[in-house]
């Protein structure tokens, strides 16, 4: 009982696996489509087509045989009358008669004859060979009595027979005088017939559907096959292989369509390489401006240089304080030259990884103590979470001092005065850095902007202090350029968190990080942006 | 290009198609065999439709009804019994009834009437009777039957009482036999133990799919009373058919389990020659109470064709050469038309016969007083093996049986006797000679030996009759008798001769015709048909054997000649007469 059970959901179960398969083909795929419909098509278009000229054939067949059974009836009835109408009664003359009908009747003839003298009650007439008198319907006789003299009728009927089985047949009547006379055809030369033929136009029928079907099957496929072979190729345009094209065969539209296709990824490539020229120019003339500028800021850092240490000398109190101006300018003015260098470095993609092992606490140490100075001046306090054992990775030391001088800097300028936590955490594959601030945070949208160059919280706010603008983005740089990420977390009054996550070998791909990036106990909805190297 | 090559496809394609839905009008001849000659019982028949009593019908309209519906077999006589009440309920006249024919339907008559009785008088010409075995007895007479007729309770007259006369029987005219009965022969062996002998009877064609298992459950049941005393059946006594099914063409016989102590061989002979009469079976299987019984010579599937060494014209011979009496007088055998005499010297015999394995000839003196007998080879001469006995008779022309018997009748004005002389024995009389009185122009025993056909002169007329020769034991113990006359059809025959087992081939006249003309009729009693056109001379003598041409002795002024048909097997061909001589005759 359960074995069946097991195979009869066995079966269901293939049977629907059947069914969502070859729905998904029909889904899939054009081909299936158009050879289904077709298929579906013809089949209804043979099958009326077969049954209607079937009908005809009937039709004729019939035609044909009632006009020869009217001919045959015709004949009879003339005998009849010829021999009847001058011949006394002597009690057999309708047996002479019939003897004469019967030649051309039997299995191996053609039909059956009835004859009936209606004047004589004694019996009911003859009939030639097995036939029964039943086989004669009541409504021809009935039709026959009413009719003129001289009239016939027809009718389809069945044909009864003493001893074997019956058959359908036509039956035809006329009256000659007193006498009936009916011609009985069997129909199962006729049937034959036409069974042979529908099942040669059901065989037919079904070729040419099949046939049908395979043509379609193969006019699809010519025009399937260059529309897969185009959407590869769009696929592989996008997976940005520019070279891709289209194989153009023959001059029809499927060759228009590949054309006009490497038409398009030709304009792409070409509109692609320009931008990528143009590009490079402009971080060509980026570089280049900031090399040029460096000489003669050089001559002018010298000069002002000098300016400084002589701003006491000045009799102008006012000109003192210019020098003083100019110095500092001058120092953010050289930072950010150098900023931008390095950024023209990166994207000219000239940086490289000066790669060795080092102990990442070591490092968060040392550039914790630089930003100390400042911080206290700030009023923030530095807390440190480092775990007990060293956490190595391969890392190149000054691009890592960089990022984490940058985030201090950055908490500590918009730490408002609260504390800052920086965390270092390690696992199999990674290491990884977090600085937690407790100021003003980030507005929603705002944590992936933090990353964009030149990029400010408050545009109003005077660029007074600190940064040129392109710390975080030389630092996302730089953490891409280990295989790492470096990304920010805020909220508007809570503060911010920025993670730095660093695979331990250098250039192995980061799965994950040791540290989670909104940090334990934010409350509130988090809200966050994470940006991954490389997306 | 390629699609204009499309284009003249599709209309080359588009012409073929077209042409191929249309009905030839032309090409080659096509040839093909005719059809089997096909059986006389394969011949449309036709049946009667009877129709149940009225209740508004007269007594005599009642029996009119009654002996109507007798003549349909269908459903066991279903429609006729409606017509009974009473005591004759219990008529059942069965698929095989004796049968009185009358000429015409009867005349009815009320000879006596009141309201709830009637007797009804049917009176008319009786020509004679089928028994309950199928063998027709002529027996001209005038006859009369009574029918009681009652008024029934529920209204309507119903026949109480029937005529004892046809007990079970029917009363049917000539046209209702004609129409519902068939002729079939049905095969028994000759006492020689190896020759079958057809027994014609009439057998009621209830209808045509039962016809096999009837014509075995006939030929189960023994010959006729006429042939009986003659043949041999091999079917043990009760043994019944058990079924006869037909699948595709071959027949499967199931007999009762009493045929197991008969001999299959016998058995299978009979049935098979039997059973060849109905063009639907080709084949057949002999089972006995279900298993199949197989005969030594053929597998346990026979072909209806087979058992060819029982046939009742003995074994067939290619080409029997035919004897005549050539011009000068000489026996000569006739190759083509030309006669090479065979004997060194004129022949001093007429009416010459050679026995069938060519040792010896016989023949008449001219004068038909003496029976003359030489060896074939040899020069001995003829010598007198028979000499007349009575005053003023003569010797019909002699033939010899498959033994080498010498047959002769000895006849003058009413009274004959039949003599029969064995091979190298002395001629004896028979001693039971059913012709006796009677004048006899010629006697022909048929080659199964069993039948023998005379033309008696029997109220001033030549009368073709057919009687059986009974040999008892030894050949002392003849006995041969009960000739039936075999068709009235014919007047003044003058000369006969075997064609096969079931053809004379008879010189006679026909009715008001007034020439003699040679004719084929069937033993069985069939329609006689004409054998040739043209101009003949005056035929008087016939020859005829089994697959050879019939030839007849024509004496006009001047010699004699002998003449052919043109074409043979053709039954309408031409007569010629190329052969000088006379008195043509084949070897038996």
């Amino acid at each position: 009982m359960n074995a069946v059970r097991r195979r009869a959901r066995r079966c269901l179960a293939w049977l629907r696996r059947l069914v969502a398969g070859a729905y998904l083909r029909w889904r899939r795929s054009i081909q299936v489509r158009v050879v289904t419909s077709t298929l579906c098509i013809s089949a209804i278009v043979v099958a009326i087509l077969g049954a209607f000229l079937t009908q005809q054939m009937s039709n004729a067949l019939m035609d044909s045989k009632i006009k020869a059974a009217r001919l045959q009836l015709d004949e009879g009835l003339s005998t009849v009358a010829r021999q009847l109408g001058n011949q006394p009664d002597n009690g057999s003359r309708l047996d002479n008669v019939m003897a004469g009908l019967k030649a051309r009747s039997g299995p191996s003839g053609l039909y059956e004859v009835y004859i009936r003298d209606t004047r004589d009650s004694s019996f009911d007439g003859y009939s030639t060979n097995e036939l029964r008198v039943e086989s004669i319907p009541q409504r021809l006789r009935d039709e026959l009595r009413r009719a003129p003299a001289d009239a016939t009728a027809y009718t389809f009927g069945k044909l009864s027979y003493v001893g074997r089985p019956s058959e359908r047949g036509l039956i035809v009547g006329g009256k000659a005088g007193q006498f009936e006379l009916y011609y009985l055809f069997p129909l199962t030369q006729d049937q034959h017939t036409l069974t042979v033929v529908s099942q040669a136009l059901v065989g037919v029928g079904a070729v040419l559907v099949l046939l049908l079907a395979a043509i379609a099957s193969l006019v699809t496929r010519q025009v399937v096959i260059p529309v897969r072979l185009a959407a590869q190729g769009a696929q592989r345009l996008a997976e940005g292989k520019l070279e891709e094209r289209m194989r153009v065969r023959g001059e029809d539209d499927l060759a228009r369509l590949a054309r006009s296709f490497n038409e398009m990824a030709a304009n792409l490539q070409d509109k692609i390489v320009e931008l990528e020229e143009l590009s490079q120019v402009q971080r060509q003339f980026v570089s280049d401006v900031s090399h040029e500028l460096r000489t003669p800021l050089t001559t002018i850092r010298i000069a002002a240089d000098m300016l400084y240490e002589h701003r006491d000398t000045f009799d102008d109190p006012m000109v003192g304080r210019s020098a003083e101006l100019l110095q500092s300018q001058l120092e953010r003015f050289e930072s950010l030259l150098a900023d931008l260098l390095e950024i023209s470095r990166h994207d000219a993609g000239a940086a490289t990884l000066d790669a060795e092992s080092l102990d990442m606490r070591d490092l968060v140490l040392r550039a914790v103590g630089d930003i100390q100075n400042l911080a206290e001046h700030k009023g923030s306090k530095v807390l440190l979470q480092l775990p007990g054992e060293p956490c190595m990775a391969e890392v190149d030391r000054r691009r890592v001092e960089r990022i984490m001088r940058n985030l201090l800097v950055n908490a500590v300028e918009h730490g408002e005065g609260e504390d800052i936590v920086v965390s270092v955490a390690a696992d199999r594959d990674a290491v990884a850095v977090a600085v937690r601030d407790h100021g003003v945070g980030l507005r929603p949208g705002e944590g992936q902007m933090v990353f964009d160059r030149f990029w400010r919280a408050d545009p109003a706010r005077a660029r007074t202090t600190g940064g040129t603008g392109l710390g975080l983005s030389i630092s996302r740089e730089d953490a891409q350029l280990h295989g790492g990420w470096l990304q920010a977390w805020g909220e508007p009054g809570s503060g911010s968190q920025f993670r730095l996550s660093l695979p331990r070998t250098a250039g192995a791909e980061l799965r994950g990080s040791p540290l989670p990036l909104v940090p334990p106990g934010a409350g509130g909805r988090p809200l966050y942006a994470e940006l991954e190297a490389g997306e | 290009m390629r699609c204009t090559r499309g284009v003249v496809a599709a209309v080359l394609l588009a012409v073929a198609l077209t042409g191929c839905a249309s009905v030839p009008s032309g090409g080659r001849v096509v040839t093909g065999r005719p059809a089997e000659p096909a059986e006389q019982v394969d011949d449309p028949y036709v049946r009667l439709i009877p129709v149940s009593p009225r209740p508004e019908w007269s007594p005599t309209q009642l029996v009119a009804g009654f002996l109507a519906a007798s003549a349909s077999f269908d459903d066991g006589h279903k429609v006729a019994r409606e017509y009974l009440t009473g005591a004759a309920s219990s008529w059942n006249p069965g698929p095989r009834p004796p049968v009185a024919v009358f000429a015409d339907r009867p005349r009815l008559e009320i000879v006596a009437q009141t309201a709830t009785q009637a007797t009804v008088k049917a009176s008319g010409s009786r020509l004679g009777s089928i028994g309950a075995d199928g063998q027709y007895t002529a027996d001209p007479k005038a006859a009369e039957v009574t029918f009681d007729v009652v008024k029934t309770a529920q209204g309507p007259w119903r026949i109480a009482g029937l005529p004892g006369d046809p007990n079970n029987g029917l009363i049917l005219t000539k046209s209702d036999v004609d129409r519902a009965f068939r002729t079939v022969n049905l095969y028994f062996f000759a006492p020689d133990g190896g020759t079958l002998v057809p027994n014609g009877i009439f057998l009621p064609l209830v209808n045509r799919q039962n016809l096999p298992g009837q014509l075995v459950r006939a030929l189960l049941a023994g010959p006729t009373s006429w042939l009986g005393p003659a043949v041999d059946s091999a079917f043990p006594r009760g043994t019944r058919l058990r079924g006869l099914r037909i699948e595709d063409d071959t027949a499967v016989v199931d007999l009762s389990v009493e045929a197991r102590s008969g001999d299959v061989d016998r058995m299978s002979a009979q049935l098979s020659w039997t059973l060849r009469q109905l063009s639907e079976i080709t084949r057949w299987k002999l089972e006995i109470a279900g298993d199949t019984a197989t005969p030594h010579r053929y597998g346990s599937v026979q072909p209806v064709r087979a058992w060819d060494g029982n046939a009742p014209d003995g074994p067939a011979v290619p080409d029997q050469p035919a004897y005549v009496l050539g011009s000068s007088g000489r026996l000569s055998r006739l190759a083509g038309d030309q006669p090479q005499p065979v004997l060194p010297q004129a022949a001093q015999v007429v009416r010459p016969a050679v026995s069938g394995d060519y040792k010896e000839v016989a023949g008449l003196s001219p004068a038909g007083d003496r029976v003359l007998l030489r060896d074939l080879a040899g020069n001995s001469g003829f010598r007198t093996v028979l000499k007349r006995h009575g005053a003023g008779t003569r010797f019909t022309a002699p033939s010899f049986d498959r033994s080498g018997a010498l047959w002769t009748v000895e006849t003058g004005k009413e009274r004959s006797w039949l003599w029969v002389r064995p091979r190298g024995g002395p001629a004896f009389r028979v001693s039971d000679w059913g012709l006796s009185g009677r004048e006899v122009v010629a006697f022909r025993l048929a080659r199964d030996g069993v039948r023998a056909a005379v033309i008696v002169k029997a109220d001033g007329r030549a009368q073709l009759r057919l009687g059986r020769i009974v040999r008892d034991q030894g050949s002392s113990g003849l006995e041969a008798g009960a000739f039936l006359a075999v068709s009235s059809e014919l007047v003044d025959a003058i000369d006969l001769a075997w064609r096969d087992y079931g053809t004379l081939a008879v010189l006679g006249r026909k009715g008001n015709d007034t020439r003699v003309l040679p004719y084929l009729i069937p033993v069985g009693g069939g329609a006689i048909s004409s054998l040739g056109v043209g101009a003949l001379g005056v035929p008087k003598t016939i020859a005829a054997a089994p697959g050879a041409p019939v030839l007849i002795g024509t004496k006009d002024e001047g010699p004699g000649q002998v003449c052919r048909q043109r074409a043979p097997h053709d039954l309408i061909s031409e007569w010629i007469c190329p052969v000088p001589g006379s008195d043509p005759m084949y070897p038996r």
